[in-house]
């Protein structure tokens, strides 16, 4: 997945975005974490129906072996000596990417039943919602 | 029915904090973002219908925007994704139950912010570093190369089994001096799993505000030294997804 810089330091080692910049990224970032509210702490608790949504996870296997080695028949045609070709590498990492979600381990995420997600592909690509803002942001300080 | 609706908690935060008009929350058409306050503390909050299952691309990125957003500016806990209640009534009882915890746990975050740094191996950089540092594995390279798959897939079993435990022992290590290096300069630090094969580095680390140009310098440093081989990105700034375990309200 290619994901843009919003910052564009060209030529820096560091790709920079301001939030996740692809929904591998966000299901990655937000997917059970947080602050649990459930029926044992407030019985106003709802259970609502949430899509299923694949988390990548990483299991060693054979698949992954034998990618390992297609890896190496292509670093065949560069000489030994010679470290790979850059431009060449973000072709091949996308498309092992890729071959790893469709095959990755489902996690389940959420609750229950409803149509499995794939973790890679759409992407809401409106990116600036507003968001809240504070008012008195100094009374909150603390001396920590 | 096909009225009934619930609110959909989105994070916790201090109640001087107030959601700008057009603020858009999950769901489809977007719900509007509102807040439901209960002294010191108020949670932010949008209605959702009760039959319609959520957790499409579009609210994912619709709930990590708002509170990242919100993280900008204001200390906020973020409330799991999915966690919805009947009511306002429901949520001024959890912040009248709770309001105390959630106060101390935002008056820790003040100032805070959260950033991922992601850093995935490039693979023929990887796999050529291996093989200069591994004679099994360089020699069962010349066994299986330009070979077809059937005749050589032992071999290849063989060959990939190496460059993948040579990768779980880089990634460790990687990892060790990511935290090393930029965990003096965060207010906590903690490793994330990989979440791919070709991961070098996940982590997600607490940055106070007048620390981060210091962080940011530091880990440009750490691609810097790094170029070729790892692919480094810098996720940020966001909500402290990876830092409100200690204040769940579990049991």
């Amino acid at each position: 997945m290619t994901i843009a810089t919003t910052d564009g330091q060209a030529g820096g080692a560091l790709e920079r975005s301001g939030s996740s910049s692809g929904l591998a990224d966000v299901v990655e970032t937000v997917l059970d974490k947080g602050v649990v509210i459930d029926a044992q702490v407030s019985v106003a608790v709802v259970g609502i129906q949430l899509l299923e949504i694949n988390a990548r996870v990483v299991v060693a296997s054979v698949e992954t072996y034998l990618r390992f080695a297609q890896a190496v028949d292509r670093l065949s045609i560069t000489p030994r000596d010679q470290k790979g070709l850059p431009d060449l590498v973000e072709g091949a990492t996308g498309a092992v990417t890729a071959g790893k979600a469709a095959s990755g381990v489902g996690k389940t995420v959420g609750a229950i039943g409803g149509a499995v997600r794939d973790a890679v592909g759409e992407l809401g690509s409106d990116r600036d919602r507003d968001r809240p803002r504070r008012r008195r942001r100094d009374e909150e300080r603390t001396d920590e | 029915m096909s009225e009934e609706r619930g609110l959909f908690i989105y994070g916790i935060v201090p109640s001087d904090v107030e959601p700008t008009p057009d603020a858009s929350g999950v769901g489809d058409p977007p719900g509007e973002v509102t807040v439901v306050r209960h002294g010191r503390v108020a949670a932010l909050v949008s209605e959702v219908p009760l039959e319609t299952a959520l957790g499409r691309p579009a609210d994912l990125t619709a709930y990590q925007e708002l509170l990242d957003g919100t993280a900008a500016v204001a200390p906020v806990l973020p409330v799991r994704f999915g966690t919805v209640v009947t009511g306002p009534d429901a949520v001024a009882d959890l912040l009248d139950a709770h309001g105390d915890r959630f106060a101390s746990a935002l008056d820790e975050l003040e100032g805070h912010v959260q950033y991922v740094v992601h850093g995935r191996y490039e693979e023929s950089a990887l796999i050529q570093s291996v093989l200069d540092d591994n004679t099994a594995a360089a020699d069962l390279a010349d066994q299986v190369r330009g070979q077809p798959e059937e005749t050589t897939r032992e071999q290849r079993i063989r060959l990939g089994e190496i460059i993948s435990q040579a990768v779980e022992l880089r990634r460790e290590a990687e990892n060790r001096d990511l935290l090393d290096t930029l965990g003096p300069l965060a207010t906590s630090a903690l490793a994330r799993p990989p979440s791919n094969e070709l991961d070098a580095v996940n982590a997600a680390f607490l940055v106070e505000a007048d620390r981060e140009d210091d962080f940011v310098d530091a880990l440009e440093e750490f691609a810097e030294q790094r170029r070729g081989l790892i692919h480094m990105r810098l996720l940020g700034p966001l909500a402290p997804y990876d830092f409100v375990s200690a204040h769940q309200l579990a049991g």
